[in-house]
């Protein structure tokens, strides 16, 4: 039987716009400006896509840090509705614990995730999930071919690639490759503001992994800048550096 | 303690035994395809079956389940943390157990910070480096189990045969980002990196999106984590995913017409200059000095 009709639950995160973190002294500098988590734009506009091409609803989940901004730039891409789960003090356990009783009373037939958030980056949560849903669990697809209920997925193992087979309902975590993610047009920007935003509280449960400091992740470089007239004498420039690194080239 | 150790990777895989051992647990259990003298007890499986796995391993109810970097490894543990319901840490620098918790140093912000973590056990974690090394033990119990069959199957495995290992052992590699203007312009990288007896690899644009280079050729957060003795960056920017993936090297030179390329903070020497022009005058040099002679 093949059914027309999907329901698709997308999970993003909002995060520190990676690109802006810096190191200052012994701390990290963290406090910068929220952005969705790189691949997770590549899981919403999966999730539009999919719903594009069998109807039914695409759902946004997103927990941590509530940042409307963001919320709306999904909503704008194409999601219909986000649920903001309010949850302090979180570890990939309670997330994860929360994503699922959320997802249970929207028994979505596929839940998207993205291979890894850009902060904590554990690649963690789609896996967890799938075993407290009970789910099949396809990772780091590249493609997705869905009939009825079987679905095919082309997945990228770094090294190699594989094609593999499972059947909804499935947790899918898409890797970067899949799509390129949409730019909203401002008439998409100005509906999603007409489209619902709930929010639900989930605290019953305490974390498992206890952050005790974040410090910067420092590797001593030499920052040298080469700048000559010509290519020719920057690169007599370089070699006299390795030289003196121990690294002799040619 | 009980200790269960799986990595589809050698080296990781002693690394965890390493770890275990370190930890002076009683019982260590490995899971593999083959055997190994560096655990207490060896699980031997007939094939890398996810879900087997997954229900093997959480079978044995570990209070630690150490993981190797490959991308199954991941997959299996956060699964195993899910089944267990326990903690869950990735990308371990270093680990010590302090009473019925561990306190452990993971990567974090993409490779930009390092967080100090305290988990409660049972915990599942993967591993960032292989430094733990085990010593061999004797009697080893060995146990054969027959997997069967999962709910996510593999139809087709396609090997892209595009040598993208060799970049794991390189001892040079030559890098390329968008800087290098076209596709067209990528043999003068080819042309340098075998001047230099060097590996080719690209970024994550060059790579996944642009499709210059092999998809597998990817250095990254999310794609191959190198650690030469010399990387030189051609036209990389310096993204933080990006770095993440070089860390390890010994020597890091960037070239970028750009002098202030984020780069600049994480390269040894930044050399400012078009890519291209770069490449044609060092094979020059390398060519009028013997070529290919490399002292390290």
């Amino acid at each position: 039987m093949i059914d027309y009709h999907m329901d698709i639950a997308v999970n993003f995160k909002i995060v520190p716009d990676d690109q802006m973190i810096k190191p200052m002294g012994d701390k990290l500098v963290v406090d910068v400006p929220l952005k969705i988590s790189t691949y997770d734009k590549n899981a919403i506009e999966e999730a539009v896509r999919l719903k594009e091409k069998f109807g039914g609803k695409a759902i946004g989940i997103t927990s941590g840090i509530y940042d409307l901004k963001s919320i709306k730039e999904a909503l704008a891409m194409g999601l219909d509705e986000v649920v903001f789960i309010d949850l302090k003090n979180s570890d990939v356990y309670s997330t994860a614990m929360a994503i699922s009783e959320t997802l249970k009373q929207y028994n979505p037939d596929i839940v998207i995730f993205a291979e890894m958030s850009t902060d904590s980056g554990t690649s963690s949560l789609p896996g967890y999930v799938a075993e407290l849903l009970g789910y099949p669990y396809v990772s780091y697809a590249r493609s997705i071919n869905i009939e009825g209920n079987k679905i095919r997925v082309e997945r990228s193992m770094l090294t190699h690639i594989e094609v593999v087979e499972s059947t909804l309902p499935a947790v899918i975590s898409v890797s970067g490759e899949i799509n390129t993610p949409r730019i909203p047009s401002i008439k998409q920007i100005l509906e999603a503001s007409k489209k619902p935003i709930k929010q639900v509280k989930f605290d019953n449960v305490s974390p498992k992994v206890v952050i005790k400091d974040i410090k910067p992740f420092v590797i001593n470089r030499k920052g040298i800048v080469i700048e000559e007239e010509n290519v020719e004498k920057a690169v007599d420039k370089l070699l006299e550096y390795l030289k003196s690194d121990g690294v002799v080239l040619g | 303690m009980r200790v269960v150790i799986f990595s589809e990777d050698e080296q990781f895989f002693n690394a965890s035994a390493g770890l275990a051992q370190s930890l002076n647990a009683d019982e260590i259990i490995g899971v593999g395809l083959k055997e190994s003298k560096a655990v207490k007890e060896m699980i031997l499986i007939d094939k890398l079956d996810e879900d087997g796995i997954v229900d093997l391993i959480t079978k044995t109810s570990p209070q630690l389940a150490i993981f190797g970097n490959t991308r199954r490894d991941r997959i299996i543990a956060s699964r195993v943390a899910g089944k267990l319901k326990g903690a869950i840490v990735t990308d371990v620098l270093s680990l010590k157990l302090q009473g019925e918790k561990i306190e452990a140093e993971r990567v974090a912000y993409s490779g930009m910070g390092i967080a100090v973590v305290e988990a409660s056990l049972p915990s599942v974690i993967t591993l960032a480096s292989t430094k733990y090394q085990p010593r061999e033990l004797e009697d080893v119990k060995v146990q054969k189990v027959n997997l069967p069959e999962g709910r996510v199957r593999v139809v087709e495995k396609k090997e892209s045969g595009s040598g993208s290992s060799n970049l794991l052992n390189a001892q040079i590699i030559v890098s390329i980002g968008r800087g290098i203007g076209s596709k067209e312009n990528i043999k003068y990288a080819e042309e340098l990196a075998n001047a230099l007896k060097a590996g080719l690899g690209g970024s994550r644009p060059i790579t996944a999106e642009l499709k210059w280079l092999p998809e597998d050729r990817q250095i990254g957060l999310s794609g191959l984590k190198v650690k030469p003795k010399l990387y030189i960056a051609l036209g990389i920017s310096g993204q933080p995913q990006h770095i993440a993936g070089i860390r390890d090297s010994r020597l890091i030179v960037a070239v970028n017409k750009d002098k202030n390329a984020p780069i600049r903070d994480y390269a040894d020497y930044l050399v400012i200059a078009d890519c291209v022009e770069f490449c044609k005058a060092l094979v020059r040099r390398i060519n009028k000095g013997g070529g290919g002679k490399l002292l390290i």
